[in-house]
């Protein structure tokens, strides 16, 4: 019995402990975001308490001089065309590889197999030049072109979840008289919602956390996304931790928003995003 | 070989990848930027390519631009800041898209100049006027103009140094640890900030290179000698940087450091000194009003080391402005750099040396002139060569890798001695150059 | 639900005379279009992938053959001479002892994942608030990640503050020699990716009917007994998917790293490496040789794992 409760005791001992090392970190920058930057020179030590708990000054300046405003939208346009697209493509591309047995289809799953596995950054010049031909230097475009491009994962989770609709559903909109394209946009997209919900989450916060990709193919000020935006006080504001901490705090606000509304969702998109 | 080709045949199946083949090579659109005969005439919209991100940021361009363009009321200058100015650039110098104006980076060899810049005149017409232009010369033209000239050195806090009673500058590495040394027993302040973090005030120690020996062949010495060789110019700041650090004189913990952090407190004296260029003495000023100090307090001083009794201090080019040799707009583009060098008042804002070789030397070196300071030009005909064998060698002269692990070696935190370090260096800087066949 | 109702409506549509007629007159060019069917499904997909994939991985195979500096419009073949200076230059490979912090640091990861899924998997109080604690790092942006942990490890920073408020005053530099720093930069890799192999344990370990557990509470089974013969199983193919992935990003760590230290005091990756090779010293042929390197290591990583733990349920085919 007693053994019991002392084992109980530890096990929350131990998530307490994970918590502490969780939240800390965050917290203090937190705590220096609402200092002023009298407070950070007079040496106001990482745990003391901000002066004015509501001194929101810094929150001001990051949000007005780091362009932050800009910097959502942007974020905001390239997450919906570049998610929209990845269902798009993923979706089509497992309907193809799962309904259909074509030759080189083995050779076409290595191909998206093997993507997954190459390491990014080393190939950026010649990516590079390619989006340049393109045109798509400097512009929105070229994430989102190299977001839906690169995308290996959302297809991996339709594939599993196209794999449990029953074929029966197919050849019987076949007798009806549809189509491929129509089987695949009457019955097995509209089927597809759960997986949907997955991919707009993992792809989501992929893309709203990605840095380099934007750091490179958007240099312009005014083409700034959150990641980039944030980057950019290293600059200005090299020696006011309290206007980095702020905009450290912006930047993940939104996170910590969606994560709290849509908790389950996330759990269960991350879950089946790798497993199924 | 051509580059274009060797990739054309290699992914010739990728039939989608010829599109991307069409990007810089030969360009037949006239290799010269022409100045413009009449201001008002020029049209079109350019973009400058900086690596000044804080001078972007802060509006200080556009306050240029606007002023620019009461003289050339038909251009539209917009700015690009990069804040990884070389790794950017190099990327985008693959295609034809790098801007109108840009600085030229550290990538490109000389000889590659004319295919990546617009001439901006022969070296007899531009040398006459302008400082530096021989770091950009190929086959007699110039490719690009730097619009300030800087001139390394200590930065330091007056105070600091009087109140640990030293009035007078160093002349040996000796007297001038002795001095840093006097400075952490007499004050607060640390004597001595490296800057490690942040990385390429690290490189600024290449630039002793001249200023030992006051040798304006130094250069040249770099691509034919062991720059680490007993007595060399590299090997005397290397060892000093090394000894700082070993007796205990620099920052506690160079691994967090912060270079913006760095300003304000050497302009209130909690940091003594700091190995830089006479281009930061305006920053520390700046830091030191809004820190509500006195401007006067911050000093600057030449490396410890003199020949026949006077210092010597090397003038050296910042990052050249040049012209892309596809823009469409050369001439707009051209008149942005000779306002800029000419006529903008970049230098005098920044204290810094004039390009114009007539130009009076800025108040920040008055106690140079007074004190007899010897101010040289290095012969940078060998320039390619050394940077040539420094990227072969992967020794990094110009890269903060190696005084990283140089400071590393001197606070404990890697093994081996100072002067093991040093010789494998001069060994790798040999094999190198042998490689190459020079 | 929708299938249901369409299984409804399937009799009432009269199928029979429309088959054959599709079929009859023209079975030559049916089985044409049959054919080219997925082709039309995966061809936007492919191109993308094409373009933005594999074209930069023929270029990089194309420069680990030369000797381009990355920028200038002259190159050379140099046939193989790039590997061959890879494979006799051993310091280049001197940096895959840094890995190894962080292929221990993965051990760590996965333990203390395991170790909280199971015990979150059981009744206790407060489950989806820790549960969401140790879940949201993975969710937080990179780049204030390296901030909020430059501060972490700042001289009279966060850690420094906490030590000193439990009565450990230390003026130790955390990123100041390469045991310290290494161990730091891995602390903070196992603070963010922690959360991810934590929620996918989980999330294998609920999957396990509930009938199961009753049983051997049932049989009187202890909570190690329930653990080793219920969710060890049940875990399995997971688990080996967390290894693999693990092994293979300890390999290519780059992104915390870089973006800390830069790679100074000993914390040099091989991917570091690499773009240093590639962007300070122009040795964009060299460099590419070391990517393609990297990249035959982690396919053959890959291909072990595969020959030693055969599991179709993480398999695309």
């Amino acid at each position: 019995m007693t053994r019991r409760t002392v084992a109980r005791a530890l096990v929350y001992l131990s998530l307490i402990l994970a918590t502490l090392v969780v939240l800390l970190p965050l917290t203090v920058v937190f705590l220096t975001s609402l200092k002023s930057s009298k407070e950070m020179a007079n040496g106001s030590g990482a745990l003391a308490l901000p002066d004015d708990p509501l001194n929101f000054d810094n929150y001001v300046t990051a949000f007005r001089d780091g362009q932050m405003l800009s910097a959502f939208g942007n974020t905001a346009i390239i997450l919906v065309v570049a998610v929209g697209g990845t269902i798009l493509i993923g979706s089509m591309t497992a309907y193809a590889i799962d309904r259909f047995h074509f030759r080189f289809r083995k050779l076409v799953v290595a191909l998206f197999l093997l993507a997954a596995l190459v390491p990014g950054v080393t190939t950026q010049v010649a990516t590079f030049q390619i989006v340049n031909s393109f045109g798509m230097f400097d512009s929105l475009w070229a994430p989102i072109a190299l977001y839906m491009g690169t995308d290996i994962v959302s297809i991996y989770i339709f594939l599993q979840f196209i794999r449990s609709i029953p074929v029966s559903l197919d050849e019987a909109a076949r007798l009806d008289g549809a189509n491929a394209f129509a089987i695949y946009r009457k019955v097995i997209f509209p089927l597809l919602k759960p997986a949907i919900a997955t991919v707009v989450i993992v792809k989501g916060i992929n893309v709203y956390n990605d840095f380099y990709i934007p750091f490179l193919y958007m240099p312009s000020e005014d083409l700034g996304v959150i990641s980039t935006s944030l980057f950019r006080f290293k600059g200005p504001f090299g020696a006011h931790w309290e206007t980095i901490s702020a905009g450290a705090v912006l930047v993940i606000l939104p996170t910590l928003l969606v994560f709290l509304f849509l908790q389950r969702f996330i759990y269960n998109g991350f879950t089946r995003g790798a497993t199924k | 070989m051509n580059r274009r080709k060797v990739l054309a045949g290699s992914i010739a199946t990728l039939a989608l990848l010829a599109s991307a083949c069409t990007g810089t090579g030969g360009s037949s659109r006239g290799a010269d930027a022409e100045a413009p005969d009449d201001p008002s005439e020029v049209k079109g919209s350019i973009t400058v390519l900086t690596h000044r991100t804080d001078l972007v940021q802060d509006g200080t361009m556009k306050k240029y631009a606007a002023e620019f363009n009461k003289t050339y009321p038909g251009v539209k200058v917009e700015f690009d800041g990069l804040t990884d100015y070389e790794g950017e650039v190099k990327i985008r110098m693959n295609t034809e898209n790098y801007g109108d104006v840009l600085m030229i980076p550290a990538v490109i060899q000389k000889k590659d100049y004319p295919k990546f810049f617009a001439s901006l005149g022969t070296k007899a017409e531009r040398g006459a006027k302008y400082r530096f232009t021989d770091y950009s010369t190929v086959d007699g033209k110039v490719y690009g103009q730097s619009p300030v000239g800087v001139v390394p050195g200590f930065i330091y806090n007056k105070k600091v140094w009087s109140q640990a009673g030293v009035t007078d500058w160093p002349t040996t590495p000796a007297e001038f640890l002795d001095d840093l040394k006097a400075i952490k027993s007499k004050t607060d302040a640390v004597p001595y900030y490296t800057n490690f973090k942040d990385m390429w005030p690290l490189t600024q120690w290449t630039n002793v290179n001249g200023s030992v020996s006051c040798d304006t062949g130094a250069t040249t010495e770099l691509a034919e000698g062991d720059p680490w060789a007993e007595g060399a110019d590299l090997r005397v700041g290397d060892t000093l940087l090394h000894d700082i650090v070993s007796g205990g004189l620099a920052e506690k913990d160079p691994t967090t450091t912060n270079w913006e952090g760095s300003k304000p407190k050497l302009a209130k004296g909690e940091i003594a000194t700091m190995w830089l260029g006479s281009w930061a003495v305006v920053q520390m000023q700046d830091a030191a009003e809004q820190a509500g100090t006195d401007p006067a307090d911050i000093g600057f001083m030449p490396f410890p080391a003199q020949r026949e009794g006077a210092f010597c201090a090397v003038t050296s080019p910042d990052y050249q402005q040049a012209v892309n040799v596809n823009s469409d707009h050369k001439e707009a583009a051209r008149a942005w750099i000779d306002w800029f060098t000419d006529k903008s008042g970049y230098a005098a804002a920044n204290l810094a040396l004039s390009p114009l070789k007539d130009a009076p030397l800025p108040d920040i070196l008055q106690p140079y002139e007074e004190k007899g300071v010897k101010l040289i030009d290095l012969d940078d005909s060998k320039g390619a060569e050394v940077k040539a064998i420094d990227n072969q060698s992967e020794v990094g002269i110009y890269k903060p890798d190696y005084r990283q692990e140089l400071v590393d070696l001197a606070r404990g935190a890697r093994g081996g001695g100072l002067d093991d370090y040093l010789g494998d260096l001069g060994k790798r800087w040999a094999e190198a150059r042998n490689s190459l066949g020079s | 639900m929708t299938d249901t109702t369409r299984k409804a409506a399937r009799p009432v549509a009269p199928a029979a005379p429309a088959g054959p007629k599709r079929a009859a007159p023209a079975p030559r060019r049916t089985r044409l279009s049959r054919r080219l069917t997925p082709w039309l499904f995966l061809v936007a997909p492919l191109a993308l992938l094409l373009t933005f994939t594999y074209a930069p991985i023929a270029n990089m195979l194309a420069y680990s053959f030369t000797d381009w500096d990355g920028v200038s419009p002259e190159l050379n073949w140099t046939g193989t001479e790039n590997y061959t200076e890879l494979l006799t230059r051993s310091e280049l490979f001197e940096v895959f002892f840094v890995s190894g912090y962080y292929l221990v640091a993965s051990v760590v990861q996965i333990v203390l994942a395991l170790y909280f899924a199971t015990v979150l998997s059981f009744n206790v109080r407060f489950r989806n608030f820790f549960k969401g604690v140790l879940f949201f790092p993975y969710l937080i942006n990179g780049v204030a990640i390296g901030f909020v942990f430059l501060y972490f490890f700042q001289d009279g920073g966060t850690l420094d503050s906490v030590l000193s408020l439990l009565g450990v005053g230390t003026d130790h530099a955390w990123l100041g020699t390469p045991f310290s720093a290494n161990t730091s930069l891995a602390g903070v890799s196992v603070w963010r990716y922690l959360g991810l192999n934590f929620v996918l344990f989980l999330g294998a370990i609920q999957s396990i009917p509930g009938e199961l557990y009753e049983a051997a509470e049932i049989d009187g089974a202890s909570r190690w007994h329930q653990f080793r013969y219920i969710i060890a199983p049940g875990i399995k193919p997971i688990l080996g998917l967390s290894v693999i992935l693990s092994v293979s990003g300890s390999l290519s760590v780059f992104e915390i790293p870089y973006i800390m230290t830069g790679g100074a005091t000993g914390t040099e990756t091989f991917v570091i490496q690499t773009v240093k090779l590639a962007f300070q010293f122009n040795k964009t042929g060299l460099a590419s040789a070391a990517a393609v390197v990297l990249l035959l290591i982690v396919l053959a990583v890959t291909w072990v794992q595969r020959r030693i733990v055969p599991d179709e349920k993480v398999d695309l085919v």
